[in-house]
């Protein structure tokens, strides 16, 4: 009984080293994804996805030290995220019907490299 | 009518009661009055009609809607395993049978959320629903697998 | 004995957790357009950090604390297919092509004289 109870603690000790390590990686890989782009709306979806995973790493964080009042923290981040994606969108729609230069220039260059494929 | 929203203002007490974590009289007193500030905040979108006798239906809905998106995250995770990617995605146009904006919103939310598929748009009419899919092979049994799955269950739970 | 089983369930919910959020990483580094993008970080992104909070409601072991993690979780629910929709909708008005494998495009059929010119 009070073995199984320390091996219980000692595994939740490890899946939690386990789960931040994972967590670390994914962060790696969003980031490398937000860096090289190609188009803007790749980059919002990497920002979007980078929140979510902050989401999971801050409920990893909230049991590793037991402290629950993480769970709220991480319900404001969602909603944070959920309008700064909102946001992104609209700009996207907005100066992409504005015909803004940057944008247009993105677009032919995806298209000239899908092209070459 | 008028019992079952005060059903929902006492289940909305209720509520409130498990999310603050004490479920002392006077506690229960203020969600109770929170809950009918809030109750008469919609009071212009009230139309309850008969949920509660759908609620069965409803939960249905909610279970398959479940079940969907561990499967559909699932076969994700396969996909971007494999070493060789190789996918034929495609944009159908699903007709839409069900009408009101909620309906729309709902099916269109459980469509992103469902293997293979993501909602991109709705027509101006409100008559078809644009889905990206991952993975085409066949768009007609896509469109079945919609509206037989998805649609009729909204259909049967709300109307 | 309660606790212990609910701690082990709370380590394998992390685990599953992050793999998922990991694949999720995964898809949106390995897959070839926005759109397909899009699918791997709405629905197992979505999945992997809802079942971290839920695991994390779970470990506090109090009704409060799970419920309000239950709420979390159904606000992402809520929101990321919305947010997702959002980014293809404007992607998609603005002119972004999907890739070459793209098989059929109806909604091209459509859209091709919607895109509103605004005075400048």
């Amino acid at each position: 009984m009070n073995g199984f109870e320390a091996f219980a603690s000692d595994f939740l000790y490890a899946c939690v080293s386990i789960a931040l390590f994972i967590l670390g990686l994914t962060f790696l890989l969003i980031v490398y994804r937000i860096i090289k782009g190609p188009t803007l709306p790749d980059r919002i979806v990497g920002l979007d996805l980078l929140v979510v995973v902050a989401i999971g790493l801050i409920a990893t964080v909230g049991v590793g030290s037991s402290y629950t009042l993480y769970i709220d923290i991480s319900l404001a981040l969602g909603l944070v995220g959920f309008l700064a994606t909102v946001a992104f969108a609209r700009f996207i729609l907005n100066r992409g019907q504005a015909k803004d230069f940057i944008i247009m220039q993105e677009i032919k260059d995806s298209e000239k490299q899908e092209e070459q494929k | 009518m008028n019992n079952t929203v005060f059903l929902m203002n006492l289940l909305l007490a209720a509520a409130w009661g498990a999310v603050t974590g004490s479920f002392t009289p006077l506690n229960l007193i203020f969600g109770f009055i929170l809950s009918s500030i809030a109750l008469f905040l919609i009071r212009e979108q009230i139309a309850f009609r008969d949920y509660f006798q759908r609620g069965g239906k409803i939960l249905i809905l909610a279970g398959s809607f479940f079940k969907e998106l561990v499967l559909s995250s699932w076969r994700v995770l396969m996909i971007v395993i494999k070493p060789k990617i190789n996918l034929h995605p495609g944009i159908i146009a699903v007709p839409l049978s069900v009408s009101e904006d909620f309906e729309i919103t709902l099916l269109a939310n459980m469509v992103t959320l469902t293997p293979g598929t993501l909602s991109v748009d709705v027509s101006e009419d409100r008559k078809v629903l644009f889905v990206h899919c991952l993975n085409v092979p066949d768009p007609e049994e896509t469109i079945d697998g919609i509206k037989n799955g998805f649609e009729r269950q909204i259909l049967e739970a709300f109307r | 004995m309660m606790s212990a089983v609910i701690s082990i369930l709370t380590g394998i919910m992390l685990i599953i957790g992050a793999i998922f959020a990991a694949g999720a990483a995964l898809g949106i580094n390995r897959l070839p357009d926005v759109y397909t993008r899009m699918h791997a970080a709405s629905k197992a992104g979505t999945l992997g950090s809802g079942l971290m909070v839920l695991a994390l409601g779970l470990y506090s072991q109090q009704w409060d604390d799970f419920m309000r993690a239950v709420a979390t979780v159904c606000f992402f629910l809520l929101t990321a297919p919305v947010s997702a929709h959002l980014i293809a909708r404007a992607a998609y008005v603005v002119g972004y092509k999907p890739c070459k494998e793209t098989k059929l495009d109806e909604l091209s059929v459509t859209k091709k004289s919607v895109e509103p010119e605004t005075p400048q």
